[in-house]
């Protein structure tokens, strides 16, 4: 080619950063650009700190939570007047120590967050990619089961499978997966069908790749910051629905701890000890805030429209 | 105008009727499912295998599983929901006492909602133009984090316990009896002229419907913020001011109306959202609404009630769907005219 | 009575102060058309929007004044700049459709104006149908009742004209008005435009990177080049007698619809952005200027004035000397050293189209009962051979993009046949499918959308790659070596391999285009509108490296275009599409010499004509 003047291109208007450094877009990497938003740094902290505290419960707490000492029933916890280093949170009704109960219903609640939040990651995702990326009857036959199935208030639904299903853990996750892959479907659809219009996908197909390498290769990176965003609200929103099955008694046999099993022992004795009540109150909002928060900072981080706007 | 709106409404009505049948199969399906044997509460301890036997005829319970939806199809849709195994009474008749408590209750907690959330997501916005918008969103972050049955148990620990101000226990006070008009107490009670009764009702429907509103307010906050900084975004926003629009004028008259629309449709995807909510709302304060009932339901493995008021549920959603959807074509010209 | 005065607009960059605008200075009276030429990220939008008191944000005038009739603008806030517009100074926006409220009618919105003009209730309704019949609009009644999506582009700009004309202001701001429109809207409404403009005498500032047009609508020109006034003058002059290097560049980088042929002329490089101007010192025009000496890095110039009115700025003084002249090839003269690729008439056609039918039903009514058919393609038919370069024209509507997307089989013909290599598409099994996609591929239009912006450059190009190609793998060079290879022959740089799309700019990125569609050696590529979104002086470029590509590969190209300049400098064969027809079609020189088709005529005549001296828009478009 000598004819034609070569292109002395100017540096890029955006970042001078050297491609190497990148992650794919020719800015800060990835991973820099999350620790920089404090969202992702509290929230995921929040959460880690929550997943190392399920995981050692057994070491981190005092007593055993089903111990029930009897000579020590409704004991405050240790800054009040009557309590005791020996139970820091208090002790419940049956004398079970409150401390102890808070670590181990964490082990549930983020057991039954994390499955049923990759279980409705991967179900509704891989509908939602299928239905915006094909589009036509595929499109409009996945969309009616959806609205079909969010035809129904999600909590109802989820006391209805529990019934049918029985209790247990693995049951609750069943029926969180069950019940909100639905929404994962609807908004990361939305998102496939603004990446199916791109004329990169267009370019895909032209030269001949086939329509699963188009989805894996082309659809699927483009969608994949929405799914980590959802899946990290949809963690919160595990963690509440298991909390309000057990609290309705329909989640766990009785010799697992929760949370919502707290609540609901606890609401007895509201007006002679508040702490019961307050303490796994306070537990289920942490976590679900955490994971909000994450969600949210993710969100920003790794959102190109929001981002371009701050360069 | 009216035409679109029948034809949408007559749409929707057409396409309502298989979703409703479908739905009404899985729940059936879903309930026959656990080996739990609805008769072993009915039965005194000393009952026979015969005595089973012919309660289980009795029943209907013998009959194959499509079989037995056809009968309660039929009987369905001449009103008859089956008796409810734990209260002894016909389904249709607890539903019909109930389902006015929960509507009005959601309806308050509703318009709670939209005067927390309207102002809240205009200030959330004009904060974010202001860019002082940290602080607030992670407040609506927090906010956010709370179910609403975790509101209710807060509410009660502050309202209820701490400093009793209001009740948190039923609909009314134990000695006032409901006229049983309409179903609705505050309607009833007005009609009547009784303020004191009318103020009792009221002032127990107050913290559970501020339960309701405080777990939904953010979600609509936020929507609404959103919808807000895309208007924003539009270009005759940009030319409006160029024309010498006052800013307040623009916020109020020209972004709010269009940032409605998205609002709305989020409004009526979450409403299920709401009811979810308001079966735990109610189990917590003791409210005798639909709620209550299916929770009563759920623990006590009573079939017949709870595919009663699952129905319902589908009733209401679908009812609330093909409202909201007239109201967002009512509202959008685009599709309005076309 | 509008004065700019040496007005700099700054802001910062990482930090660095940089001035956007730097020392912009004119002046207007009254009844007077000023138009503001220049391409895009040259400043002449912030001008505009700094007159009207809405800077963007982040920006600031850090010197200079501007003066409107008594007034001294900077010295005024807010609010009481906020209550000239509307009234004294009016602002014509670019995107008709979109800049009006949508949940609002005409009506309400017109009504909404007059109330804050301060108009009196029972006055407004009759005033909105008497402006509304002033530019023309039909039916004005039932127009008020209508929403926005309910007009067509040229409707809405002729409404919202008449919101501007409403107050008798003596500024009016038209910011790239006609851009989005085609280009027989867009010729009426500039002529709806100078004919109020005389009405009412008002001062027009006229904001448009089209320098033939504003040369014939506008009294005066000011040329902006990165945000600097590099040449103002009488617009006929400047026109006909360019003086910067600039103006005499983008003059010689626009095709011409009629009149001798020539080699575009092309500038390489682009426009500094914001970044880059912290940085430069000197002219900012200098990094591209053929005629460049080392006067021209150091120290600003100054305005000066050449001829009678005529202003320029260029350090190195070559207004005085001839320039030596732009070429894109070795060649003496300018004059066009090839002719259009006509390709091989004896060979099979690549492409043939028979009779081809596109249609689309909607259902409209009571479940669906009304079927509205809407023929996009109607009873097409087309050959193109090995090598040659055929044009298809017609504005928005006409059809020419879904003929693109038939021939490459995004969409299937719901009648005729589309053969290639002489397969016909529809029977083609699977296993020769892939014969089929290699002869033929597509650029598309929208550089940023088609690629993706995880990949990098190298495996953008050589994204054919990645599928198995039944065999053939052992004829193909190796993945980086054809990158490489593809690379230079779009004329990029090599260290652009490692590079990701947000680092390119939209030239680069449509080259990039190019070269992946070019990756399997196609017979013919199909690009649709592929540089209409781009600069003109990029423009160039994009145009003379699909000739060169055609010069050394043999490729035939099928460009969609609704710009008729571009398709008479590239093609040798145009078909002129309306409604799904073709309406005319043969030789692109015959074509547009004589055009026999009413149709044909009217899109040439809504092109401004390249001679200063000729009456544009004419005066028949007015109706």
């Amino acid at each position: 080619m000598t004819n034609v003047t070569a292109d002395m291109s100017n540096p890029p208007p955006t970042s001078a950063l050297p491609a190497i450094a990148s992650r794919g877009h020719g800015g800060p990497s990835t991973l820099q650009r999350l620790a920089q938003q404090p969202r992702v740094v509290i929230g995921g902290g929040i959460v880690l700190a929550i997943l190392l505290v399920a995981i050692f419960a057994p070491w981190l707490a005092p007593h055993d939570p089903l111990g029930q000492d009897l000579l020590h029933m409704l004991a405050p916890p240790m800054w009040m007047e009557g309590g005791s280093a020996d139970f820091p949170l208090g002790t419940d009704s049956l004398g079970r120590c409150v401390l102890s109960r808070v670590l181990f219903g964490a082990r549930v609640a983020l057991l039954v967050a994390l499955c049923s939040a990759l279980g409705a990651m991967i179900v509704g995702s891989t509908l939602a990619i299928v239905a915006g990326y094909f589009g036509g009857k595929i499109d409009r036959l996945i969309c009616y089961i959806v609205d079909l199935w969010m035809s129904f208030p999600p909590v109802v639904l989820s006391l209805i499978l529990l019934v049918g299903l029985g209790t247990g853990v693995d049951k609750v996750i069943l029926a969180v997966v069950l019940v909100d892959w639905t929404r994962f479907c609807r908004v990361v659809r939305a998102d496939v069908l603004v990446t199916r219009q791109r004329d990169y996908v267009n370019a895909a197909r032209l030269m001949g790749f086939s329509h699963l390498r188009t989805m894996l290769r082309e659809v699927l990176p483009a969608v994949l910051p929405l799914m980590i965003t959802l899946f990290s609200i949809e963690m919160g929103v595990a963690t509440i629905v298991e909390a309000t099955l057990s609290f309705i008694g329909l989640s766990v046999p009785p010799e697992m701890t929760t949370w919502g099993q707290m609540l609901a022992d606890g609401r007895g004795d509201i007006r002679t000890a508040l702490w019961c009540m307050l303490v796994p109150v306070f537990a289920i909002i942490l976590t679900v805030l955490g994971c909000n928060l994450l969600g949210d900072g993710l969100r920003v981080a790794l959102d190109p429209r929001l981002r371009s706007r701050g360069e | 105008m009216f035409h679109v709106t029948c034809m949408i409404a007559v749409r929707r009505l057409l396409a309502a009727i298989p979703t409703l049948l479908l739905l009404a199969l899985v729940v059936f399906v879903v309930l026959r499912l656990l080996p739990v044997d609805p008769l072993a509460t009915m039965l005194p301890p000393s009952a026979t295998a015969a005595d089973a036997a012919a309660m289980r005829q009795q029943l209907g319970l013998d009959q194959p599983i499509p079989v037995q939806f056809l009968i309660w199809l039929r009987d369905a849709a001449s009103g008859s929901l089956g008796t409810s195994i734990n209260f002894r009474q016909p389904v249709t008749g607890l539903i019909v006492a109930a389902l006015p408590a929960t509507i009005e209750l959601a309806l308050l907690g509703l318009i709670l909602a939209l005067f927390i959330s309207i102002p809240g997501g205009v200030l959330a916005y004009v904060l974010h133009v202001r860019k002082r918008e940290t602080a607030a969103d992670v407040g609506v972050t927090v906010l956010q984090s709370v179910p609403a049955f975790l509101w209710g148990l807060l509410l009660i620990i502050v309202f209820g316990v701490l400093w009793p101000v209001l009740p948190f226990s039923g609909r009314i006070a134990d000695d006032i009896t409901l006229p049983g008009l309409t179903g609705f107490a505050l309607v009833d009670l007005l009609i009547k002229g009784r303020f004191d009764a009318w103020l009792s009702a009221l002032s127990h429907l107050l913290l559970p419907a501020l339960a309701l509103a405080l777990g939904f307010a953010p979600l609509v906050i936020r929507v609404l913020r959103s919808s807000l900084i895309d208007a924003a975004r539009e270009p005759y926003v940009e030319v409006a001011r160029l024309r010498g629009v006052p800013e307040s004028r623009i916020l109020w008259r020209h972004m709010l109306k269009n940032a409605a629309l998205p609002t709305i449709t989020m409004i009526g995807v979450q409403f299920g959202f709401l009811f979810g909510s308001a079966l735990l709302v109610e189990m917590i304060f003791g409210f005798p609404g639909i709620g209550n009932l299916m929770v009563q339901a759920v623990k006590g493995n009573d079939m017949p009630l709870i595919q009663g008021i699952a129905l319902l549920f589908c009733v209401l959603m679908l009812a609330i769907n093909a409202i909201v959807d007239v109201l967002y074509v009512l509202m959008n010209p685009r599709l309005r005219v076309s | 009575m509008l004065s700019l005065i040496n007005i700099t607009l700054s802001t910062k960059a990482h930090g660095k102060p940089v001035e956007l605008l730097r020392n912009v200075s004119f002046t207007l009276q009254r009844g007077q058309v000023l138009g503001l030429v220049g391409e895009s990220g040259a400043g002449k939008s912030m001008i505009g929007k700094l007159i009207s008191g809405i800077p963007p944000e982040g920006f600031e005038v850090s010197r200079g004044r501007i003066l409107f009739d008594d007034l001294d603008l900077m010295a005024l806030n807010r609010e009481q700049w906020r209550s000239l517009l509307g009234r004294r100074i009016a602002y014509i926006p670019q995107e008709p459709l979109t800049a009006l409220n949508p949940v609002m009618t005409i009506g309400q919105t017109f009504d909404e104006h007059l109330m804050l003009l301060g108009i009196p209730g029972q006055e407004r309704a009759a005033m909105i149908l008497k402006q509304l019949e002033s530019v023309h609009l039909p039916n004005v009644k039932d127009m008020v009742q209508r929403y926005p999506h309910q007009l067509s582009g040229g409707q809405c700009q002729r409404v919202l004209i008449a919101m501007a004309y409403a107050a008798n202001p003596s500024l009016i701001i038209a910011d790239e008005p006609t851009t989005a429109l085609d280009v027989v809207s867009q010729a009426r409404v500039l002529s709806l435009l100078r004919e109020q403009q005389r009405i009412h005498e008002t001062a027009v500032i006229l904001i448009t990177h089209d320098l033939r047009l504003a040369a014939h609508v506008c009294d005066h020109i000011a040329v902006l080049y990165a945000g600097e006034q590099i040449e103002y003058g009488p617009a006929r002059e400047v026109l006909r007698a360019p003086r910067h290097p600039y103006t005499k560049a983008l003059h010689e980088a626009t095709p011409d619809v009629q009149g001798p042929q020539r080699v575009l002329a092309q500038l390489k490089g682009q426009m500094p952005g914001v970044s880059l101007l912290a940085s430069m010192t000197g002219c900012r025009f200098a990094p591209r200027c053929p005629g460049r000496n080392d006067a021209c890095e150091h120290g600003q110039s100054e305005l000066r004035e050449t001829a009678a009115g005529h202003w320029v700025r260029c350090a190195s003084a070559c207004e005085i000397r001839p320039m030596p002249a732009l070429q894109a090839t070795a060649g003496e003269s300018t004059a066009l050293p090839w002719s259009a690729p006509g390709g091989q008439p004896e060979a099979a056609p690549i492409v043939e189209l028979k009779n081809v039918m596109l249609r689309y039903t909607a259902k409209r009514g009571w479940f669906g009962r009304n079927k509205v058919e809407n023929r996009a393609v109607d009873d097409f038919s087309l050959q193109i051979q090995p090598g040659e370069f055929v044009g298809i024209v017609g504005e928005s509507g006409s059809g020419k993009s879904s003929v693109a997307r038939l021939i490459v089989g995004t969409e299937q013909p719901s009648s005729g046949e589309v053969i290639i290599n002489g397969i016909d598409r529809r029977q083609a099994g699977r296993d020769v499918m892939h014969l089929v996609r290699e002869q033929v591929q597509m650029i598309f239009q929208d550089p940023h959308s088609a690629l993706n912006p995880r990949r990098s450059v190298m495996q953008l190009l050589t994204q054919a790659y990645e599928i198995d190609h039944h065999g053939a793998g052992a004829t193909l060079r190796p993945r980086q070596e054809q990158a490489r290879l593809l690379l230079q022959d779009v004329g990029l740089p090599p260290d652009c391999l490692e590079r990701f799309p947000t680092q390119l700019s939209g030239g680069q990125k449509q080259r990039v285009n190019i070269g992946r569609a070019l990756c399997m050696m196609p017979r013919l590529l199909v690009a649709d509108e592929i540089v209409s979104g781009l600069d003109v002086s990029v423009q160039a470029q994009i145009l003379n490296l699909l000739l060169e590509l055609n010069r050394e590969h043999g490729i035939g190209l099928l460009l969609i275009s609704h710009d008729l300049s571009v398709v008479r400098y590239l093609c040798s064969r145009v078909l002129v599409m309306q409604a799904g027809k073709v309406v005319e079609q043969g030789r692109t020189e015959d074509v547009f010499a004589n055009p026999q088709h009413a149709y044909t005529r009217l899109l040439l005549e809504a092109v401004p004509p390249a001679d200063a001296s000729v009456q544009w828009p004419p005066v028949a478009a007015a109706a």
